[in-house]
């Protein structure tokens, strides 16, 4: 009685026009009753819940979320189960038409008094974007100065996760006063551009290495003078000078420097010490090099202790390179160059070395002021004590690289290149202040000279910058200060400024100026507050319709991850960009902009977790072969977003997320995949041959990666990961009480039969029948996103299999059980293999489209998709249909969407 | 001469005192201490912290020493055997045995994907991973955690020591930048003891009022702008408006410091042996800088990094020592050179030991100082013959915890010792649940 007295109580909410009680519709009153309430009532609890006892308040989020998922179960028809009474097809329809209605007008209500989006501030990406585009200084490095943003509905751009700390307003105020301080270095030092070149012979980081000594005695970190494949032992050890000098052009520009090793990053480095960045800025940069071989039997020599300045020498050694026996490379070598300025390694460029010396021009790139360049023959050795041995040693000798010279054109000016001071100073001119003086502030610079580090590692070191004192010189403090002020607030403010507004920070210029400090002391104080103020840090969405401005801001913040540019900002002012053909025309304008590579790059760092690819360390017991290798880690990371960013721009269909018939790839990642006849260290557009398992995001070996965690692979984990991310079912987490499978290394059992027990127990099986299938199909790929038909494992009693890693370290490890990569869908149908469960996925292609369109409403609103969401998501994809759901047609309709146009 | 690459690790308005700066020369004499100003600052930050919060009026102060020695020490003759309390001391446990009470210590966990041999040493307290790969960027430093939130009650938010090192270090700021150790400990004694001028007094409090009159400026605008947003929204901009008033106390804070009268220290200004080879000495020396740093109160947060690697042929009265430290360390098992080895490691648990007992020496309250003084001793080297980082060899000392144990984890698949650091952190009364890859809080470890 009690149980009926609550189901009438509850349903009688449930079909209500309003929360308080009109009477319910007469089919939905005993439905629950009738077709749920035998298993999930006050006594059986079946899978925790008693619709006896459950109210209808869905103003409580736990409360309408629980409805929802009634509505989903019975939606899906996963219930009532099959052996129990169903409810007729029209019943069903009417009950949920019933519920949706309710709990859509429920939501709709709250939508509309707050929006969907809570309020929220810029996250660090975007912090760090908007203050290179305001400024124009793409160099600037802000977001590592920031806490990590919490995460929400999985991206980092939802209101209710971007907490504040005082911790954040340390940061706010450190990195703008960081900016504001990098723009005037950046106008303090002008040098001209000019075109130098650094001989390698010049620098002393690679000369210092012709010779061992306690500290670095493995010949294969030495390097050693070289003029084509000529060796120069008497260069090598001193006896004549190590360059013919500018007095003869024609051989100095011969004169090379050669290595067999790539980088210890922080152990020993092939820097170029000559160079340093003189300012922040754009330059062109490149090398002249070749490749060589080198012929085995060389001697090291053994040093009793550091006080033994010329050691002995050890017997001709097989096992390391002779720099006296130099002959013409036999292949080509790939090169990553990487900046270097102590604290910090950015990867800029790559290009192939060649037997034929030939110039590699890596273009255009951005540089910080005291940066030099690394050019990393990224296939060689990387070696690591305690076991020094080449793994590319043969009884044939080793490939080696040399380089003649580094040439750097820059810095390179243009109108852009002064934008940022003139946005904070306008003309006032910026001058050095003499030592003592008081109010000026303090630069950090490059020093002007020669300045190396001598004596044993000479060149290891990077000579940091200098400080120096400036200041900005204005006649007319205030008057400067107003109008510098006004116009900066317009600027960097994505909304009309009010009235007054400026006032606020004008004031702050007065107390400062008050309290002794200097105009430009003073400025950036203010200048701190302006970016540090929430009318800058935070997004002004109100309530209902967005404003055009609000419209402006969502729309770049989605595709630039940055702040609004002129053009925005003008059909913001106008209005224009509120009708639908403009906002179409803008929408395709910022995609076809190379700064859209910041919405491919941020979407998946947090969509599929690529942000996260250095997360986990490829097992040195199993799989030595892949530690260390930067350069495949890089081009799997490359292959993604090049992958994505293809069909965004060329606006192919989703089901290319699933299988498609091209990939990006360079020559590492290619013989990790085993496809022939793609070499070099350029990434680009491959098609697959026939029969690849490779093809879609699932078989990527970034994706492959993140799903892994360097030692083995769950198919709970990539089948929950593959389900969720690409198939956009979201799977409860595991009762509490139950202990993750941890896969057996020795290989007696495989992680497949470990799992067995999971379709044996009813309550395990109802979610993992769902979740394990992809990780079964993706159980042919190991934690690299490598091929394999057997497990690899370790054991004391079986014979190993032998690997050398980059690092030169043996490994060994057996064969072990075969892979079984079959299974079935939820639905019965089976799949043996990874082609085949991609196929049958491929039938599911409206709700890979819908998926996708639902993360990108995520990510381009700040806000979950919510129940009474889905129409709209739904009318997103219909209207992608006509271009078979085509990347770019989905992010088209987005924008378009009551979703994207409202708070 | 700055040590600062970009981004630069000044943060003029706000960590104007985050460490002691080498450039910073200071003279007068010292006064006399007089009542801690903080008191009436404390109510404030006191606003949402429990009683437990290491802010709160009348809280227990909490503090932390990290020691990391980069080469490390000799496996097999630091890790004992037997787990738990009964465990067996190894021969270098010997010497810390009078304290056996005072101590845990720990095997089988490491930094999770922290690798690359020597470069690991700047990871020690940061676990940030691959320290040696081409990419690799530091985050920040337990130190430094610890600064920044409980930096303001005390003089120095934190004291970065070093020994035999101009550049490397053990504690990050949050932008991903080292501070400079501070290698002379005269320096430091003097600026934790010698009352600056007035004019450097000065210039110090314009910049932190500068600071506060930036944020009273935004605080404004944040109190404006909530007048017009929904109640969800509100509740963002009030945690903004929140987060700058905290800030403000903060400089507040800071600002009195800057004013008050040194402590007053009857030891004599320490002598720094000249030469790098009296590395030992250096280690002494430091150790009881920072043990008469905590007794003073000046700070609550020091690091101290020993620069083993850059240490040469050490000398070591009536001991013959005839290698470098770090050509030592290479020993490949050599007997002659593992036989030196071990004459440095025992003097460093003999130093160690001498720390622990010091600490116990002096009371504070009902307590020692050591029961309020987390002591973590360590390595980035769980071997430096091998170049392996996993097998980190640690001991926490003191800082009430229930010590007397050996926590023994898999020395195959390492335990993550970053769980220690939570530990740490939550001993400190912060509210913290992660730190860097940590998983949850140190296994077996319990407040005393």
């Amino acid at each position: 009685m009690k149980r009926a007295a609550c189901v009438a109580l509850a349903l009688a909410h449930f079909a209500a026009a309003s929360l308080f009680g009109a009477p319910a519709a007469p089919l939905t009153t005993d439905f629950t009753e009738k077709y749920c309430a035998k298993c999930h009532n006050d006594i059986d609890k079946e899978a925790g819940l008693d619709l006896t006892t459950l109210a209808f308040t869905p103003g409580d989020p736990a409360n309408f979320q629980t409805w929802v998922k009634v509505h989903d179960r019975l939606q899906a028809g996963e219930m009532p189960p099959k052996e129990k009474a169903r409810p007729e097809g029209t019943e069903t329809t009417r009950f949920l038409q019933s519920l949706a209605t309710t709990l859509t007008k429920q939501e709709q209500e709250t939508i509309a008094r707050e929006g969907r989006a809570t309020r929220r501030r810029l996250n660090g990406y975007e912090y760090e974007n908007t203050l290179r585009d305001l400024f124009n200084a793409p160099w600037l490095q802000i977001k590592g100065q920031f806490p990590d943003d919490g995460e929400a509905h999985r991206f980092n751009k939802i209101g209710d996760a971007l907490d504040v700390s005082h911790v954040h307003m340390a940061r706010y105020m450190g990195a703008a006063d960081y900016a504001i301080r990098q723009i005037l270095s950046g106008q303090l030092e002008r040098p001209p551009t000019t075109t130098q070149r650094y001989y390698a012979r010049d620098q002393r980081t690679l000369t210092s290495k012709f010779t061992p000594n306690s500290f670095n005695s493995s010949p294969d970190r030495m390097t050693y003078p070289v003029i084509g494949s000529t060796a120069q032992p008497d260069v090598r050890f001193g006896r004549v000078p190590l360059t013919v000098g500018d007095a003869d052009p024609k051989n100095r520009d011969l004169e090379a420097v050669g290595w067999v090793s790539s980088n210890y990053v922080t152990g020993f480095t092939y820097r170029w010490d000559g160079f340093r960045a003189p300012v922040a800025g754009r330059y062109r940069i490149r090398f002249n090099g070749y490749t060589l071989w080198a012929a085995p039997g060389g001697v090291a020599m053994r040093f009793a202790n550091e006080r033994d300045k010329t050691g002995t020498p050890r017997p001709p050694n097989p096992n390391v390179p002779n720099y006296d026996r130099i002959s013409p490379g036999k292949r080509d070598e790939p090169v990553t160059v990487y900046t270097r300025n102590g604290i910090m390694n950015r990867r800029v460029g790559e290009f192939d070395l060649t037997p034929e010396a030939a110039v590699h021009d890596i273009g255009e790139v951005w540089l910080l002021a005291n940066e030099t360049l690394v050019p990393d023959a990224s296939r060689l050795y990387r070696s690591r004590p305690s076991n020094f041995r080449n793994p590319h040693m043969t009884p044939e000798g080793a490939p080696s690289v040399a380089f003649r010279w580094m040439e750097v054109e820059g810095p390179l000016y243009d109108e852009t290149s002064t934008a940022g001071y003139r946005l904070l100073f306008g003309d006032l001119p910026l001058r050095k202040v003499p030592d003592g003086k008081v109010g000026g502030v303090t630069l950090s610079v490059v020093a002007r000279g020669e300045r190396r580090d001598g004596g044993r590692n000479a060149g290891q070191r990077i000579v940091p910058l200098e400080d120096v004192a400036v200041e900005v010189v204005s006649k007319n403090p205030r008057r400067d200060a107003e109008r510098l002020l006004t116009a900066l607030v317009a600027r960097a403010y994505r909304r009309p400024v009010k009235a007054g507004e400026v006032t606020r920070f004008l004031a702050l210029f007065d107390d400062r100026t008050k309290a002794g400090l200097s105009f430009t002391e003073a400025m950036i104080a203010s200048y701190t507050a302006v970016l540090a103020s929430p009318g800058f840090v935070f997004l002004d969405e109100k309530p209902g319709r967005l404003d055009t401005y609000a419209l402006a801001t969502r729309l770049s913040l989605f595709l630039w991850n940055s702040e609004p540019d002129a053009r925005l900002r003008t059909l913001a002012a106008s209005g224009e960009l509120r009708r639908p053909e403009v906002l179409r025309a803008e929408t395709e304008r910022l995609l076809a902009d190379p700064k859209a590579r910041r919405f491919v790059d941020a979407f998946l760092d947090y969509w599929i977790d690529l942000r996260k690819i250095e997360d986990t360390t490829p097992s040195t017991t199993l799989y030595n072969d892949y530690y260390l290798d930067d350069a495949l880690t890089e081009a799997a990371l490359a292959e993604t977003q090049l992958f994505f960013a293809a069909l965004l721009r060329d606006n192919l269909p989703a089901r290319n997320l699933v299988q498609s018939d091209f990939t990006f790839l360079n020559g590492r990642l290619a013989s990790h995949y085993d496809i022939p006849g793609v070499s070099g260290a350029a990434m680009r557009r491959v098609a697959l041959p026939d029969g690849s398992p490779r093809g879609g995001l699932m078989t990527q070996a970034s994706v492959l990666k993140v799903t892994a965690n360097g030692t083995t692979t769950s198919p709970v984990l990539r089948g929950k990961w593959i389900v969720e991310r690409i198939l956009g079912h979201e799977i409860p987490p595991p009762p509490v009480a139950v202990p993750a499978v941890e896969p057996d290394i020795r290989g007696a059992v495989t992680i497949r039969q470990q799992l067995a027990k999971h379709s044996a127990d009813a309550s395990c099986a109802a979610c993992h029948r769902k979740m394990d299938p992809p990780g079964f199909a993706l159980e042919s790929f190991d934690v690299m996103g490598a091929w394999r038909d057997r497990y690899r494992g370790v054991s004391p009693d079986k014979p190993g299999e032998k690997g050398l890693g980059k690092n030169g370290h043996p490994f060994e490890w057996h064969y072990g059980l075969p892979v079984d990569s079959a299974g079935e869908l939820p639905d019965g149908r089976p799949f043996a293999n990874v082609r085949e469960f991609k196929q049958l996925i491929l039938g599911s292609e409206t709700q890979v489209a819908g998926n996708l369109a639902r993360q990108l409403a995520i990510y381009a609103t700040g806000a979950p998709v919510r129940f009474s969401d889905r129409p709209q998501i739904d009318a997103i994809v219909k209207a992608a249909q006509p271009q078979a759901y085509g990347v770019r047609s989905l992010v088209l309709a987005l924008v378009q969407s009551d979703l994207f146009l409202t708070k | 001469m700055s040590h600062s690459p970009q981004p630069s690790p000044r943060v003029p308005f706000v960590s104007t005192r985050r460490a002691l700066s080498r450039r910073r020369f200071l003279q007068g004499t010292g006064i006399a201490l007089s009542l801690p100003f903080l008191e009436s600052m404390l109510p404030t930050f006191a606003r949402a912290a429990s009683s437990s919060s290491p802010l709160a009026p009348g809280a227990k102060p909490r503090r932390m020493l990290g020691i990391c020695n980069n080469l490390g020490l000799l496996p097999d003759l630091f890790f004992p055997t037997g787990k738990g309390r009964d465990y067996q001391p190894s021969p270098y446990l010997h010497l810390l045995q009078q304290h056996r009470q005072d101590f845990s210590v720990f095997s089988g966990v490491s930094h999770p994907n922290v690798d690359g041999g020597h470069p690991a040493d700047i990871c020690f307290l940061t676990a940030a991973p691959h320290p040696g790969s081409s990419s690799f960027r530091n985050t920040i430093s337990l130190d430094q955690h610890i600064a920044e939130r409980i930096g303001i009650l005390t003089r120095f938010p934190s004291l970065t020591l070093g020994v035999n090192t101009r550049t490397r270090s053990l504690s990050w700021t949050g932008t991903g930048v080292a501070i400079p150790p501070e290698d002379k400990a005269a320096d430091v004694f003097k600026q934790l003891f010698i009352q600056g001028t007035p004019a450097q007094v000065e210039a110090q409090i314009r910049k932190l009022d500068t600071g506060r009159s930036i944020l009273d400026t935004i605080a404004g605008q944040a109190k404006e702008l909530e007048r017009s947003v929904t109640a969800r929204d509100r509740d963002r901009l009030d945690q903004y408006f929140t987060s700058v008033r905290d800030l403000e106390n903060r400089l507040q804070a800071s600002r009195g410091w800057e004013k008050k009268p040194k402590p007053v220290v009857k030891a004599a200004v320490p002598v720094d042996p000249a030469s790098s080879a009296a590395y030992m000495e250096k280690v002494k020396v430091m150790y009881d800088l920072a043990r008469l740093a905590f007794e003073t109160d000046s700070t609550r947060s020091i690091t101290l990094m020993l620069d083993s690697v850059s240490t040469p042929v050490l000398e070591i009265p009536d001991t013959k020592i005839t290698d470098g430290y770090h050509n030592l360390s290479h020993h490949g098992k050599s007997t002659e050179k593992r036989s030196q080895l071990k004459t440095i490691d025992e003097l460093h648990m003999k130093l160690l030991a001498d720390l622990i007992g010091n600490l116990k020496a002096v009371r504070e309250g009902e307590e020692s100082l050591l029961d309020r003084t987390m002591v973590l001793y360590g390595s980035n080297f769980g071997d430096a013959n091998q170049h392996t980082c996993f097998n980190m060899p640690t001991i926490l000392a003191g800082g009430g915890f229930k010590h007397g144990q050996h926590l023994g984890f898999d020395t195959a698949q390492n335990y993550p010792l970053p769980n220690l650091f939570v530990s740490m952190l939550q001993r400190m009364g912060l509210e913290e649940d992660r730190f860097a890859s940590s998983t949850g809080t140190m296994r077996g470890l319990e407040l005393a």
